[in-house]
């Protein structure tokens, strides 16, 4: 997995802020991100779509996917103006990258289980 | 980064990843976290725990954090509480709408621990500076408070001093005077002497508050017990001056004029010390005669350098005198323009009703557009018939048993004493322990300066009365007085008093011999008792207070009587 | 600064010079400048002086009761006609020498 998809320092800050509950914060993004996409996949109002691509954009940014967080800027700005296929390509395309770093966010959660 | 006071901050934010991202930044920092998930949640979680700082995601379901924001702001009131807003929105239209509401700051997502950390920091120092502003004014509007009340007290306890005076009970003073000059140090006093003179003072202290009042009950103290006993103006002046000068700090002072205005004699003597000038108003020619200011202010000298001189005018039946302290003349108008001299001397040539004077001036005043001052005091006395002014009993304290009913006394009066005693106060009260001569003491003190003062002025100093026939003279008298007085080397007065007691009651035998050269007694006597009174020697006054009148030794020798039934 | 002050050179007059309004606002200042000096003759300079209120007369006179009171050498130079006016009336240059 190389550099411009996630950024690994800012994987070490988090892990170094949120110490035992690392695990948990992987848990709550990687479930948030699953609600998004759907959102994004049935969106009917370009506001819905706005809302939810600017919701993912901000915890993307936070957790250093920086692909993703790119895409979801771009879906944020352009949703009103781009017709509904390139919408729809689009959608595919953030689709497609967080199912390229989900693994990575796994391994993490792996390497680090919650302690109880 | 240096450590600080741990917070408790409320965490707006729907995104629950970023939610725990943040608090777990925030607990790491020593703060206290609380979370809301949307607008409604922040809103209601301020309401419950007041958090010290408020973090808000701007896009949020139920109610967005605009809406909240400034709700939260409404709740907080005049209490500041910071709201950063969590934001990615880049268009400034977005950013602007964040201010709008309320909000104090933004901070960019992906968080970034140290400068959330510094901003936090710097709106914590924000709302602490608040905090002290408002815990000084309320201190401030508390002292304030006190401050008011202090006055209030004093303004109380000076009235019972001040209101021993005459200035509501006699029908020729007229004066305008703010319920509050008192704590612009403008001081406004009048008291009748035992003869039925008028004394009245306008004095302004410097200062403003309690410094500027204090000086006046000490003053008024010596203002009204020294008018009551009969001293004239020079001896008041000089015992107000001296404790002033005693109690009053260095650069305290108080400007004043003083007027002993005499009903019998149709005078009025004047003394100015650093107060703007009076005016005497002669109805008859309509003139205005200014009264200057002459002297320092009182409490500046030391009583050997005090100067107590003082200027005699004559007045007409109705004439006045105006005076008014320099709140009217520094009343400044938006320009800071004075109202000053001139305006007030258009006002008075405008005049034509004598009565209207004070609403003109006020009039003047108001059409200048200055700002009202606490500290225009403006009065004016007018000299009426004496039967018109009924000065008040006077009332004594003791029983009336151990009076003394059978004796005489003796004094004679020399050069060098001449010049600095007044010795009619002393007489007076030494008389007045008769009782049965109570009830004439005004009489009785008329008669005793009026014999006193001829023999001091036309018999040991040679005055010559007819020069008080007209106003030039008049002054010209009074300075010559001065003059001869203060070259005097010999010469005596002698008074005796003898009191003998009568089938019906007592007799008091005032007896006055002077060093003088004398008089045609036989030329006056033959004018009639109705004569005019600014020349002639009070002959007449004597004649007609006291009984069997009689002058001898070439004038140089007066005689009078006083008789009184016993008292039940 | 609104009240400077400036010391002869044998040390025995001090020369004090008002700039603007000569009132309270000015009252440690003034203070300030002769306050630790023994002085045998004072100079006060009134040109740039704008105003004179009491506060100001009470000043003066806290200086004249430094310099010696009654034998103190006081003068009060380049007085405007207002503030001469102020000063005669309150008789002031029977303590002063006032021009």
């Amino acid at each position: 997995m190389d550099e411009t998809h996630v950024d690994r320092n800012v994987l070490s800050a988090l892990q170094e802020v949120m110490e035992e509950s690392y695990p948990e914060l992987l848990d709550i993004f990687l479930a948030d991100s699953e609600e998004r996409l759907k959102v994004l996949r049935t969106a009917d109002s370009g506001d819905r779509l706005v809302e939810a691509a600017h919701s993912f954009k901000g915890s993307s940014s936070n957790m250093g996917a920086v692909r993703l967080t790119e895409l979801c800027h771009q879906l944020e700005q352009q949703a009103r103006a781009l017709p509904v296929n390139d919408i729809q390509e689009l959608v595919r395309e953030i689709d497609r990258e967080f199912a390229s770093v989900r693994p990575l966010y796994e391994a993490e959660r792996q390497r680090c289980p919650a302690k109880i | 980064m240096q450590p600080m006071e741990p917070l408790t901050i409320l965490i707006a934010e729907d995104s629950a990843a970023d939610r725990l991202l943040l608090s777990s930044i925030l607990r790491r920092q020593g703060h206290e976290v609380l979370t809301a998930a949307n607008g409604a949640e922040a809103v209601e979680a301020f309401g419950r725990q007041q958090p010290h700082l408020v973090l808000m995601d701007a896009m949020m379901p139920v109610m967005d954090g605009f809406e909240a924001a400034r709700q939260i702001k409404a709740l907080a009131g005049e209490t500041l509480v910071p709201i950063i807003f969590l934001t990615s929105l880049s268009e400034s239209e977005a950013l602007a709408r964040c201010l709008e509401v309320g909000g104090d700051d933004f901070l960019a997502k992906p968080y970034n621990q140290v400068i959330l950390a510094a901003k936090i920091k710097a709106m914590d120092r924000l709302r602490r500076l608040q905090d002290t502003v408002l815990r000084q004014r309320d201190q401030i509007a508390r002292h304030h408070e006190y401050l008011l009340n202090e006055q209030r007290v004093a303004k109380a306890v000076f009235d019972k001093v001040a209101h021993s005076g005459c200035l509501n009970a006699a029908p020729n003073i007229r004066y305008l005077q703010s319920p509050y000059a008192l704590f612009n140090g403008d001081l406004l006093l009048a008291a009748f002497t035992p003869a039925g003179d008028m004394h009245v003072l306008l004095g302004d202290f410097t200062g403003h508050g309690l410094p500027a009042a204090v000086g006046a009950m000490p003053l008024a103290e010596v203002f009204y017990g020294m008018t009551a006993k009969g001293y004239g103006l020079a001896e008041t002046l000089r015992e107000m001056n001296a404790k002033l000068k005693r109690i009053l700090p260095v650069d305290m002072f108080c400007c004043a004029t003083l007027l002993c205005l005499s009903f019998q004699r149709r005078s009025v003597e004047v003394w100015n010390g650093g107060m703007p000038d009076g005016y005497l108003h002669c109805m008859a020619s309509g003139e205005r005669i200014p009264l200057p200011a002459r002297h320092l202010p009182l409490g500046v000298l030391s009583p050997e350098s005090f100067d107590e001189r003082t200027e005699v005018f004559p007045m007409a039946l109705g004439d006045r005198v105006f005076l008014l302290s320099d709140g009217v003349i520094d009343t400044c108008d938006a320009n800071e323009q004075l109202f000053g001299v001139q305006r007030l001397q258009q006002v008075f040539a405008a005049n034509r009703q004598a009565d209207a004077l004070f609403e003109e001036i006020e009039q003047a005043l108001r059409d200048f557009g200055g700002e009202a001052r606490d500290d225009v005091s403006m009065v004016e006395i007018s000299l009426l018939e004496p039967a018109q002014i009924t000065p008040p009993a006077l009332v004594y304290s003791d029983s009336g048993q151990s009076c003394p009913l059978d004796w005489s006394v003796s004094f004679e009066f020399r050069a060098v004493t001449l010049k600095r005693f007044n010795p009619l106060p002393y007489l007076l009260q030494l008389l007045l322990e008769v009782h049965g001569l109570r009830a004439q003491s005004g009489a009785l003190y008329s008669v005793l300066a009026e014999l006193y003062s001829n023999a001091l002025e036309h018999g040991v100093l040679g005055l010559d009365s007819s020069l008080k026939r007209n106003a030039s003279g008049f002054a010209r008298y009074y300075q010559e007085r001065s003059t001869r007085l203060g070259e005097l080397q010999e010469g005596y007065v002698r008074v005796h008093l003898q009191v003998t007691p009568t089938d019906d009651g007592g007799c008091l035998t005032i007896h006055v011999e002077d060093s003088g050269k004398g008089f045609d007694v036989e030329r006056v006597m033959a004018r009639p008792l109705e004569d005019i009174r600014l020349s002639g020697r009070g002959v007449s006054l004597i004649r007609q207070l006291g009984r069997n009148a009689r002058w001898t030794d070439n004038g140089r020798s007066a005689r009078v009587e006083f008789i009184w039934e016993a008292l039940a | 600064m609104s009240v400077v002050s400036k010391v002869s050179q044998d040390g025995q007059k001090l020369t004090i010079s008002i700039k603007g309004r000569f009132d309270f606002a000015k009252h440690q200042e003034f203070r300030e400048s002769y306050e630790d000096k023994q002085l045998s003759a004072v100079v006060v300079d009134l040109k740039e002086a704008t105003y004179l209120d009491s506060s100001a007369l009470g000043m003066l006179l806290l200086l004249r009761d430094h310099a010696g009171g009654d034998d103190s050498d006081v003068r009060v130079v380049n007085s405007s006609t207002d503030v001469r006016k102020i000063l005669a009336i309150s008789n002031f240059d029977k303590l002063f020498d006032i021009s």
